[in-house]
């Protein structure tokens, strides 16, 4: 934490100012001999929505792994808010507050929307057998708690009509919807989106743009990995772009792209 | 005591001479295919029943090996070309695949226990009198089976290394899609790949039933824990490896097997299998379920 | 008492026992996605434990059974030990076979299991009597009444079936509760349900240790019936028939899998006694065998959803009571 700790090298990807709300500093990722993330490091402040971009194979994907859990980090430090979560499993770190979507849909395909936003809500007494035996009044009470929060979520993303759909009954673009309203379950503090606007039908990209920056505006930060340029210039305050598991350039989307090396990344 | 130990780790030897050539077909088959085959040890029952079959007609016991390979060869090539591929139509995800041949595992167990009258038979081929160096006391056919081992494990790295086909196999095991782009005829080379790890797999049932004396209807089932350990051991898809990984479990085996334990021989090979996986997941389990069926 | 209430009753018993298994499978493998290739063993960990405590002290080398342990426990304590014993050597089996690897690796490993424990169990006379087994075993709750299991099959099974009954609603309830429904989002995706905040090795492992308690009071009910077990009682392939039944009935449905059971293990395994024989004895029972191998491989191509499929839990049931009406009305 601090301003030393932001002073780590490469310097350009944190913000001034704030204070990171979610941290990653020379973080690596090896698969056999392949390092497929070298070395980054880059910060997310509240409200904010970084983008992370760059050609395939660059190891967008790996680095989101890197810092949701599901990918081990082979050196370096993510840090969330003053926690350092390394080390942790995923589900540790989904309950401190990071968040994820999948770049292949995840929705649980067998359950109901509504049960897919559940089954993420902070306080799924679910998630203890204990709790559920043993407090079963307490349970109920959460549960009711719960279930409310989820139909505010499906009324806020206008998905109420879905709520008894079978995650598997549901079209590309409602796919992507469920995971970002599922993580919003559990006020995240860092959201990591991978993908999010794969399949998501074109005229509703924009009111997807909208609702990701006003989720924005409630003080979390967002780390997103995208394809359409179109959409990362819509939706990002600022861009990082990876090329060869590195980052090769950092700041304003119209300053990135102008940046030659970027440009050379993308033609190779 | 060192005495029986030396013995121990000579019929470990003998013992890693059969794991091994059953693990080698496996490994082939496994590292390709990306099909966990439980039905490899019914395979194996079917070759060993074949050389029984040729020796109850008074043939000589090297026509019952070589067909016991080809029997376990051609049921391997109908049970990967006929039903896996008919499975595989149907868009069967590689677990589902696992879960037939379990199925498949059942159905010829049984099949033959119903034409074997679920008796345990006889086999006893090609023994000659034992031969003493010491503690170690070795029957000629013992030698013949680890000779043997030899022969495939350099006949099958040859094939490998160095023929058309084997490259074609090794590329295709790592990237089934790039090697089909690139005009592998991939399908010829899964089918060389189920006649070549079958063909492993019934040798490894006739050898280890001239082995045990004996055949019954559990034979493969019962070898099927070792063969699987050794080749995930082993490094999947890797012949060296799986034939090291045969060579400790066979030794481990017969070694606790010597200690009077037989009854937990089996346990102390599986034991070192599931010690590495404790210890490091990742270098025994380093593929993830993003692989892909090839049939 | 004529032989036809004699095995009227003990097919109810049989069900029971079965049921008991469909259901810790089902809670495994329908709704957590666990495949336990091995659960046979489990319930013979029951049924052993269960024999050893019934037993008395075991006479030793020489003797006609001999067994480790051995001791005269009062009911309820033989159920009890029996029920304990499949939920530890589940925790055991499942502490190094459920570790995050693929899951055919998994799969394959509680199948080894089950393949290896049957060798060792064969071979090692000293533990329960080798491939003969252990025979004789007494019904510790009958006899406070004066009454023995084979000689009242109808008292019997009241008891199994009640049994049956508690573990049924108890499972039920469980795997509608939060938990359950906990169990299903790991069964359809275990990274989501990991970076959604569940605990999936927790979750895997209750459900394995769960599942293996009700195996072991399973074997624990059964041996207690047929007083006596051997390693001719649990080859890996009586997993199967389970699974089948599953598959039949309607994976992650409950009715249906009792369904399943009432098809499979007691009408399709049991019919076959009632034809002509055929060929030498035991040939029935080996193309039984291949019939469910068949079964089985059928159920894997066209993958029924069974005969009562699982039910979909409408936010409406879900919230009833819990939202007001309005915005439900609106949504469903």
């Amino acid at each position: 934490m601090g301003p030393e700790a932001s002073a780590a090298t490469p310097p350009f990807p944190m913000p001034a100012g704030s204070a990171p709300i979610l941290e990653v500093s020379e973080v690596a990722v090896g698969y056999g001999g392949v390092r497929a993330v070298d070395g980054v490091s880059l910060g997310i402040s509240p409200g904010e929505v970084l983008g992370v971009i760059g050609p395939n194979g660059a190891g967008k994907s790996s680095l989101l792994g890197a810092i949701g859990g599901q990918v081990r980090a082979s050196r370096g430090r993510v840090q969330l808010g003053d926690r350092d979560v390394t080390r942790m499993m995923p589900h540790q770190r989904a309950r401190l507050g990071l968040m994820r979507t999948f770049q292949t849909t995840s929705e649980f395909s067998r359950m109901t929307v509504f049960e897919n936003l559940v089954t993420s809500a902070e306080g799924n007494s679910g998630a203890s057998l204990a709790a559920v035996v043993l407090h079963p009044h307490r349970t109920a009470v959460r549960e009711r708690e719960v279930a409310e929060r989820a139909w505010s979520v499906l009324e806020r993303f206008e998905m109420t009509h879905t709520a008894d759909l079978y995650g598997r009954e549901l079209s590309g673009g409602q796919r992507r919807l469920v995971e970002i309203m599922r993580c919003l379950m559990r006020e995240p503090r860092v959201l990591l989106l991978d993908e999010p606007m794969v399949g998501v039908a074109p005229h509703l990209t924009g009111k997807l743009i909208d609702d990701l920056r006003g989720v924005a505006r409630e003080g979390l930060g967002i780390l997103i990995v995208e394809h359409a340029l179109e959409v990362v210039h819509r939706l990002c305050d600022r861009v990082v772009v990876m090329a060869f598991g590195k980052v090769i350039a950092a700041g304003a989307f119209e300053e990135v792209v102008k940046d030659p090396q970027v440009q050379s990344a993308y033609l190779s | 005591m060192s005495g029986q130990l030396i013995a121990s780790i000579a019929d470990g030897v003998v013992l890693a001479a059969i794991l091994a050539v059953a693990a080698m077909g496996f490994t082939l088959q496994f590292s390709l295919t990306n099909v966990l085959n439980l039905s490899f040890g019914s395979v194996m029952t079917v070759g060993a029943f074949v050389a029984y079959l040729i020796a109850v007609v008074h043939l000589t016991p090297w026509l019952g090996i070589a067909l016991g390979g080809v029997a376990g060869a051609v049921t391997t090539v109908v049970l990967g070309r006929g039903v896996l591929r008919l499975y595989a139509r149907r868009r069967t995800q590689l677990f589902e695949m696992m879960m037939v041949t379990l199925g498949l595992s059942l159905i010829i167990d049984y099949t033959v226990q119903a034409i074997s009258h679920n008796n345990i038979y006889g086999y006893s081929v090609l023994q000659g009198s034992a031969l003493e160096m010491g503690p170690i006391r070795v029957t000629p056919v013992q030698v013949g089976i680890v000779i043997l081992a030899l022969v495939v494990l350099l006949a099958t790295w040859g094939a490998l290394k160095f023929t058309r086909m084997g490259k074609a196999l090794r590329a295709t095991a790592v990237e089934p899609g790039l090697a089909r782009a690139c005009g592998i005829p991939t399908g010829r080379v899964v089918l060389v790949t189920w006649v070549a790890s079958g063909f492993l797999c019934g040798l490894a049932g006739v050898v280890f039933v001239i082995s045990t004396q004996s055949v019954d209807y559990t034979t493969g089932e019962g070898f099927l824990p070792l063969v699987i350990a050794a080749a995930i051991l082993g490094g999947v898809g890797n012949l060296w490896g799986a034939v090291g990984a045969s060579l400790v479990m066979g030794i481990v085996t017969e070694v606790v097997a010597g200690l009077g334990q037989g009854g937990y021989s089996t346990v102390a090979g599986f034991a070192i299998l599931v010690v590495v996986l404790l210890l490091r997941p990742g270098a025994v389990f380093g593929g993830s379920e993003d692989r892909q069926l090839v049939l | 008492m004529s032989a036809w209430s004699f095995y009227i009753g003990t097919l109810l018993i049989y069900f029971a026992v079965d049921a008991l298994s469909a259901i810790s499978l089902n809670l495994q493998f329908g709704y957590a996605g666990v495949v336990n290739f091995g659960y046979i063993v489990f319930q013979a960990a029951g049924a052993y434990a269960a024999a050893v405590v019934v037993l008395g002290k075991s006479a030793g080398p020489g003797s006609f059974q001999q067994y480790v342990f051995g001791a005269h426990l009062p009911f309820p304590l033989d159920l009890v030990v029996a029920t304990l014993a499949g939920a530890l050597l589940s925790l055991a089996v499942g502490l190094f076979s459920l570790r995050r690897m693929r899951r055919d690796y998994q799969a394959a490993m509680l199948l080894i299991v089950s393949l290896i424990a049957l060798q060792v169990v064969s071979a090692d006379v000293p533990l329960f009597n080798g491939a003969n087994g252990l025979t004789g075993v007494g019904w510790p709750l009958g006899q406070i009444f004066g009454l023995s299991a084979p000689a009242s099959p109808w008292v019997y099974a009241a008891w199994a079936v009640g049994i049956t009954i508690v573990v049924y609603v108890g499972v039920v309830w469980l795997s509608r509760s939060p938990w359950g429904r906990s169990l299903r989002a790991m069964r359809d995706h275990e990274d989501a349900a990991s970076a959604m905040g569940l605990n999936i090795t927790a979750l895997r492992l209750q459900v394995f240790v769960i599942g293996g308690a009700i195996a072991g009071l399973s074997g624990g009910l059964l041996v207690e019936y047929i007083g006596a077990w051997s390693p001719g009682a649990w080859g890996y392939a009586e997993t199967f028939v389970v699974f089948t039944a599953i598959f039949v009935g309607g994976v992650g449905n409950y009715k249906g899998v009792l369904l399943g059971t009432l098809l499979v293990p007691i009408i399709f395994l049991e019919l076959p006694r009632f034809l002509p024989s055929i060929g030498y004895p035991g040939l029935t029972d080996s193309l039984q065998w291949v019939a469910i191998g068949l079964a089985w491989m059928l159920c894997l191509l066209f993958r029924p959803r069974g005969i009562i499929p699982e039910r979909r839990a409408r936010a409406r049931r879900l919230a009833a009571t819990v939202l007001e009406p309005s915005p439900i009305k609106e949504g469903a």
